[in-house]
């Protein structure tokens, strides 16, 4: 299935243990004209026993703002931490703007930008101190460094608190602090892990605004969250991850109406939320009769 | 009347656990019993799950070395003590017992900040949000404290009093066993509560500047004080002489002044306790027995008040509040000049990731007093040293070696620096990892800035030996520099080992409850020892030849070895720490 950017098949893939959704559907994943942003193949990750992500293959075109979901536990932190290389992977590759991240990291790391689970925050320097250190570790020049920083405060409302430390901020500001370092050297692909976590609408208003605004001039961006209503509005493409296993991919248009042609009844395409997507590819296994209650609750 | 699993409920809706948990529940209640056997069962599988790694078993096994060392060590003072106290019992000097109740509370109150990273820590605030009544978290507080390497040699050394006052006078076993148990109990509360209040002070930015520089005052005062009040011991010779100075010094009428002051402290108070119960004067005993228990009250209202604020939820990392500005364009204007102003007020040459992790370096340095204080505590370590070398010297001059162990003993504190330079990290760790600079790159401009900071240090020190020992030859002077310069690329090299594979989180606004790693605190404990062995072999064996120029070449060629070896680590870091992310990230990330 060809989608308007052209670079994507939608495929849905059922593991083992999810409803029969998607009968004898397969997981393609296919690439062409041109180089990906990101691509992987078989990337598998294993915690002695447990396999936390099982042979994940996919692929980002350049410009995409892409949206990977998953349940919690699901192994999407896992994933972005592989491609960002605060992870080995056990087993696979992954390229970024077409090179082996492998055998090319320190020169990817210039490329990319990454908001990660932990944020990666000094707790012992202010914001400015902050992001004037984060872009000379990218190799900016001092002069470049501090005009970006003080841009970067001021759009995100952090030019006041420049006397606080790091480790004084509320989560909001820290994750706006995070953002800041993430794109202080105009990376070409940023992975942002949860960036909207307890940052407030206003906030996040600002930096939807701010995400959209380098999707127009080009970048990529690879975005994990559990707010749903951000990647229906953002992203043009989906992924979501489920016990490990990527069981669905592709256009959101795409998901929406193989999900559509699924649901019994003739239900419209155009009137399926994410929300009702996602939960009918990884939900209805693991739903439980809602109506059952705790014996010790009255 | 309902039934929820089992429980009965009445009337007003709780159960007996509920009523126990509104009220705070009584110390011994079925709840907190029942939260003592929580937490120690939570203690036992910390401990057993802490073992499934290697390096878990390999911290076990450090830890019992350790608690070894720290049972010799309180043994060692425990006897001591014991001998002292016996020589007074038997020869009725019952004046000088307070000077036994001093060194033991000394050791008590200062040895938890020498040994800090040393110990194992819970932090017993996490326990909050659970229903822990006060007395409890108050409880549990203090009993925690108990396993202390201060509390367990000063539990020792009041052993040693005990078994050397009854040696002597068997009628003042109860006395003493009293006196000694108020003693014990006011250290115990005390350190626990000087421990809490500086953890109170350090968590606001101001309060945390003001302690340090009154930190840095205090070690300076002591390195300058103690040289005044034993210069004289120094210039002079011969017994007669120095009996004669110490007499004079014992008549002065400051020291008077601070006699009657010591009197009415805790460790004053426990000696003339002593002595007035060795006098057989009960009523006067009991009397400074009751000033010493008000002491103790004291010091447990001291930490309660802490305590009791830590408990209604007070966030210790919470900054006080700033002046409300307003945000936007308007406003962000001049704040945008003055930040510009800022940046302009100092910098390190250069626009490279090296310059901008030594500027980022010394920033958090001098934000974290735990580092700044392992790095200045040991320079008291050169008055204590050089203090040994002063009074041997009467009977002789100060041995060769005074300078150069003066000046070693003062880089000891460096181990926290080099051997877990990656400790104040925490999240940011994450960033190294992101960033194209190599970690190479990132343990080099860490190994430059403290390799600074250990050269400033050392020049203060032997500055201060100087000052106290004479001015050494300068054949000696040379000699020492050059088994300095071996010792650093020693503890570079192993210490940017330490750092990559046994990591463990600082927690930048406390000197107690802090974790550490008894492995990598052992084994750079161990290299001391080392590096110190091969310096006193090097100059021994020279100057039993009468070569001393030779121990120049002999440590300029153990340097030349030494920097070969910490280039070679350096150039595999990003091998050593890519082997050791996962750790790095999940050590260092650790909440508190």
């Amino acid at each position: 299935m060809q989608t308007s950017h052209g670079n994507f098949q939608s495929s849905f893939h059922r593991p083992a243990g999810t409803p029969a959704l998607f009968q004898g559907g397969t997981l393609l994943s296919l690439p062409h004209m041109g180089i990906a942003a990101i691509q992987t193949h078989g990337l598998t990750r294993r915690f002695g026993e447990l396999t936390a992500v099982v042979d994940v293959t996919f692929s980002v075109a350049p410009g995409q703002f892409f949206g990977f979901l998953g349940p919690n536990g699901a192994g999407k932190s896992t994933t972005i931490k592989m491609l960002t290389g605060l992870l080995e992977p056990s087993a696979g590759t992954i390229e970024i703007l077409g090179k082996p991240f492998s055998a090319s990291a320190l020169d990817l790391k210039r490329q990319i930008g990454v908001v990660p689970e932990g944020m990666a925050l000094f707790g012992r320097l202010t914001a400015p101190e902050y992001l004037r250190f984060v872009g000379r570790m990218y190799g900016l020049d001092r002069e470049t460094t501090n005009q970006r920083a003080q841009e970067l405060l001021e759009f995100m409302q952090l030019a006041n608190e420049t006397r606080k430390l790091v480790t004084d901020f509320s989560h909001g500001m820290q994750k706006k602090l995070a953002l800041a370092a993430a794109v202080i050297h105009g990376p070409r692909v940023l992975f942002l892990d949860e960036p909207f976590e307890g940052v407030d609408a206003i906030a996040a208003g600002m930096l939807k605004t701010m995400l959209q605004g380098m999707i127009n001039r080009g970048a990529t961006i690879f975005l994990t969250t559990h707010v749903l209503e951000i990647v229906e509005r953002l992203c043009s493409h989906v992924a979501i991850i489920h016990q490990g296993r990527l069981v669905a991919n592709g256009p959101l248009e795409e998901l929406r109406a193989g999900v559509a042609s699924t649901l019994p009844g003739a239900q419209s395409a155009q009137r399926l939320t994410l929300e009702e997507i996602f939960l009918s590819i990884v939900g209805a296994g693991d739903q439980q009769d809602l109506s059952q209650e705790l014996s010790w609750l009255a | 009347m309902a039934r929820m699993n089992g429980a009965r409920i009445d009337d007003a809706g709780m159960n007996g656990t509920e009523r126990a948990i509104a009220t705070g529940g009584g110390l011994l209640s079925p709840l907190a019993r029942s939260q003592y056997a929580a937490l120690a069962r939570l203690r036992w599988c910390v401990f057993v799950n802490g073992l499934r790694s290697k390096l878990g078993a390999f911290e076990l096994g450090a830890r019992a070395v350790a608690y070894v060392l720290y049972g010799v060590m309180g043994l060692g003072l425990g006897a001591g003590a014991g001998a002292i106290a016996y020589s007074l019992a038997s020869s009725q000097n019952w004046q000088y017992s307070p000077i036994v109740f001093w060194v033991v509370c000394l050791i008590w109150q200062v040895v938890p900040i020498m040994l800090a990273s040393f110990q194992e820590q819970f932090d017993l605030s996490s326990l909050l949000r659970f229903p822990v009544g006060f007395r409890s978290f108050f409880l549990l507080y203090v009993v925690f404290g108990l396993s202390d390497v201060s509390t367990i040699i000063g539990g020792l050394c009041c052993f040693g009093i005990l078994a050397g006052v009854t040696a002597a006078r068997p009628d003042l076993f109860v006395w003493t066993a009293l006196i000694l148990a108020i003693f014990a109990a006011f250290n115990i509360l005390m350190v626990r509560a000087v421990f809490a209040w500086i953890d109170r002070w350090l968590s606001q930015r101001k309060t945390r500047e003001i302690l340090g520089a009154i930190f840095m005052v205090v070690i300076l005062s002591m390195q300058l004080m103690n040289p005044a009040v034993w210069q004289h011991g120094h210039r002079t010779s011969g017994k007669r002489q120095q009996q004669q100075q110490i007499q004079q010094m014992l008549a002065s009428p400051w020291l008077k002044t601070a006699n009657e002051v010591q009197s009415w402290l805790p460790p004053g108070l426990a000696g003339v306790a002593l002595q007035q119960a060795a006098n057989q004067q009960p009523a006067r005993a009991l009397g400074s027995l009751g000033v010493l228990g008000l002491f103790v009250v004291a010091a447990g209202s001291l930490l309660g008040l802490r305590l009791r604020a830590e408990f209604r939820g007070e966030n210790l990392g919470a900054a006080p509040a700033l002046k409300k500005t307003a945000t936007g364009s308007a406003k962000a204007i001049p704040v945008r000049e003055k930040n510009a102003e800022r940046e302009g007020d100092w910098r390190f040459g250069g626009s490279g990731p090296i310059a901008a992790i030594i500027e980022k370096e010394i920033r958090s340095l001098f934000r974290t007093l735990p580092l700044l204080y392992a790095v200045g505590a040991p320079l008291v370590l050169v008055l204590v040293i050089s203090g040994s070398f002063i009074r041997g010297a009467s009977r002789g001059p100060a041995p060769l070696v005074a300078f150069p162990l003066c000046v070693f003993f003062a880089q000891i504190g460096f181990r926290m620096l080099f051997s877990n330079n990656l400790g104040t990290e925490g999240a940011g760790i994450q960033l190294y990892f992101l960033s194209p600079t190599p970690m190479r790159t990132v343990m080099l401009a860490k190994n430059l800035l403290h390799s600074a900071v250990f050269a400033v240090a050392l020049v203060i020190a032997g500055l201060l030996a100087t000052l106290r020992l004479g001015e050494p030859s300068a054949v000696v002077v040379a000699a020492t520099i050059a088994w300095l310069l071996f010792v650093l690329p020693c503890n570079l090299a192993v210490g940017n080992i330490f750092s990559l594979t046994m990591p463990y989180r600082i927690n930048p606004g406390r000197i107690s409850r802090q974790r550490g790693s008894q492995a990598s605190t052992l084994l750079s404990l161990l290299l001391q020892v080392g590096m110190l062995a091969v310096g006193a072999l090097v100059f021994e064996l020279c100057s039993i030849g009468g070569m001393m120029w030779l121990t120049v070449p002999i440590f300029l060629a153990l340097t030349a070895v030494a920097v070969f070896v910490w280039l070679r680590i350096l150039g595999n870091s990003d091998d050593i720490a890519s082997q050791h992310k996962d750790l790095l990230i999940a050590t260092l990330m650790k909440a508190d």
